[in-house]
């Protein structure tokens, strides 16, 4: 099963996932980014969205897949909801389901200026994929 | 990890070169100040910095240092493209040109009083704050957008958001020319697109302030500031195309540091040589970006104006709200300093710090020759803000630089969770501050007690010498998002 915390940083916030795979893990992540942004709230999976993503490591696509994320939310207006991921070669593809930014059912909690390289990890342990980021906030 | 520190004097430390150090830090800062940020690792990063290439004098950090990214908040760090020296995101940060512009009025405060419950609601009424907010009468195209990220508070001014002369009163007049809209990403562009003219939210704000007493009434009287004035501070940045320009350049930046054979102590330091394609496209899109934010913070001056006109029934020339100036926090530019006995082109980069140059340098505003440049630092919304002015003594000790605000000292969650149970909006209310917000989430993780009391901060940068006391200010009204 996977599962998220949010970390204390003097000025922002971290986030730190675990996951059995590492598509788990990359899920996890979303919901702690969703988290931090609105707080606990319902979305609805109403709209549809495919992204193929690329980084140098599986640290570096972490914070694209955030980044990415954040991205279609502030510009397309999009809340995340479900996720299918999938991990090909140095690739993550991605379908996610959401549905349209709605202020009154999504109250904003934080701005989420970006998703920072500093101290980010990805690793595979024996217990599973574990991963963690720092957020400019 | 504890890093090695040595007092200089009751507010300097050195953090001598070792490793792979290149030059030495030197942190600014009184003895409990760095008793505390022995726990976190802002001094870590200082040392860091100290290793990049091209590094110019000393790896600086202000009394106002916290943990940042790559750079310490509150670093300052100049690079000789003649030696080597890099450019890095990392050391501008990802609200490229975040600053603070500080408005005077000919208003005392008996005056605004009375009316101040409506010029807060008007106030957060017509400056757009919070995510996703914006005005529905400025609609931006593209071509336009290119065009503010080339003349900055120019583009706002010539389109009727403003006065020609306030550009005399923004640093770089409003505009950094090595703008260059070609380096600027499409996704920035659309990130930025509905954002031009908004507060933004977390510790962006906008305050309606009194002065509260004047420590140095000849520069206070060039400044046009009396005791009992009201005053107005915008704190905010470039938005959402300077955070896409600081991330698209993080990730060209991993490739070029290793491209040049650059070693890094942190991913976040990424870096290019100056003189690279890279360094060189980081500068002009920063620029950019840097543009963005000060015709951002011009065109909320405007609606500033028109809403204390529309409340106060008054015309311009009776509230007389003139700039006083607009200052930079996260900003790497290209200065002429002196360093080993002779004068070289630097890349001085500061992130969370603010320019503040002497008296009858030519960058200094005419106005203010004989003084020094402006230095605004805010505080929190519950307490106090401060106005300073350049000394020499900064220019030839930190490239003319000092502190930009408090810095915070609680956590998000620790603020939130001691502002649990307290109604921090109707506390300050009582104490005479009307608090206007877009959610009470931020209020409670905006709290006084979440920052540095930024008097000790400013008592540091007096003590040190780099930067001279001028003003403090006190909020009445403050617009969060």
């Amino acid at each position: 099963m996977g599962r998220y915390r949010l970390l204390e940083h003097t000025a922002d916030i971290g986030l730190e996932a675990w996951g059995e795979s590492r598509e788990e893990l990359f899920i996890q992540a979303a919901l702690a980014l969703r988290e931090v942004i609105f707080g606990q709230v319902a979305v609805r999976e109403t709209r549809p969205l495919e992204l193929t993503l690329s980084g140098g490591d599986d640290a570096e696509l972490l914070v694209n897949w955030l980044g990415e994320l954040l991205f279609h939310f502030e510009c397309r207006h999009l809340v995340p909801a479900g996720f299918i991921l999938e991990f090909s070669g140095g690739e993550l593809r991605a379908r996610v389901q959401g549905e349209d930014f709605d202020p009154a059912r999504h109250p904003v909690e934080r701005e989420v200026k970006a998703v920072t390289h500093h101290q980010v990890l990805v690793e595979q342990t024996a217990q599973g994929w574990h991963g963690r980021v720092y957020l400019d906030l | 990890m504890s890093v090695k520190i040595e007092q200089i004097d009751a507010c300097r430390w050195r953090i001598p070169r070792e490793g792979d150090m290149r030059t030495e830090g030197l942190v600014f800062a009184d003895r409990a100040m760095i008793e505390v940020l022995q726990k976190e690792q802002a001094l870590e990063q200082v040392r860091n910095v100290a290793t990049l290439p091209g590094i110019v004098g000393r790896s600086i950090a202000m009394p106002d240092i916290h943990w940042g990214y790559g750079f310490p908040i509150g670093g300052v760090a100049a690079f000789d493209p003649d030696e080597g020296g890099v450019v890095s995101p990392g050391g501008v940060g990802y609200d490229i040109n975040c600053g603070v512009r500080l408005l005077r009025s000919d208003l005392d405060a008996s005056e605004a009083r009375p009316r101040l419950k409506e010029l807060a609601d008007a106030l957060f009424r017509n400056v757009p704050s919070g995510v996703g907010s914006h005005r529905r009468d400025l609609k931006l195209s593209l071509p336009e957008e290119r065009k503010v990220l080339k003349e900055g508070a120019r583009w706002a001014v010539r389109n009727g958001f403003g006065r020609a002369e306030d550009l005399e009163h923004i640093e770089e007049g409003g505009a950094l020319p090595e703008a260059d809209p070609e380096a600027v990403s499409e996704r920035a562009l659309e990130r930025g697109r509905d954002q031009l003219g908004t507060l933004g939210s977390g510790n962006h704000f906008l305050e309606v302030q009194i002065v509260e007493e004047i420590q140095d009434a000849q520069a206070a009287a060039t400044l046009g500031l009396f005791a009992g004035q009201i005053t107005v501070s915008i704190h905010t940045g470039s938005r959402g195309l300077g955070y896409q320009v600081c991330d698209d350049s993080i990730r060209v930046m991993l490739r070029a540091a290793a491209k040049y054979g650059i070693a890094l102590p942190d991913r976040q330091l990424c870096c290019a040589p100056l003189t690279s394609p890279e360094g060189r496209q980081y500068l002009a899109a920063m620029a950019g970006a840097a543009n963005f934010a000060f015709a951002n913070r011009q065109l909320i001056t405007h609606w500033v104006r028109e809403t204390f006109e529309q409340v106060l029934g008054r015309g311009p020339a009776q509230l007389r709200m003139g700039l006083i100036y607009d200052v930079c926090h996260n900003i790497a530019k290209w200065e002429r300093h002196e360093v080993g006995g002779r004068a070289r082109r630097l890349c001085v980069h500061r992130k969370g710090a603010t320019r503040a140059f002497p008296p009858r340098h030519p960058e200094t505003p005419a106005l203010y020759r004989d003084i020094g440049q402006p230095v605004l630092i805010p505080g929190d919304m519950g307490r106090y803000s401060y106005v300073l002015v350049g000394t020499p003594a900064a220019f030839g000790e930190t490239f003319g630089s000092t502190c930009h605000g408090a810095g915070r000292v609680l956590s998000r969650h620790a603020a939130k969770k001691q502002a649990r149970g307290q109604n921090t909006e109707a506390e300050l209310a009582a104490r005479g501050i009307l608090v206007r917000a877009a959610n009470r989430a931020t209020v409670a993780e905006e709290i006084p007690e979440a920052y540095k009391d930024v008097r000790e901060v400013v008592g540091i940068v007096a003590q040190a010498g780099i930067g001279r006391i001028v003003a403090r200010l006190r909020p009445l009204a403050v617009i969060k998002g």
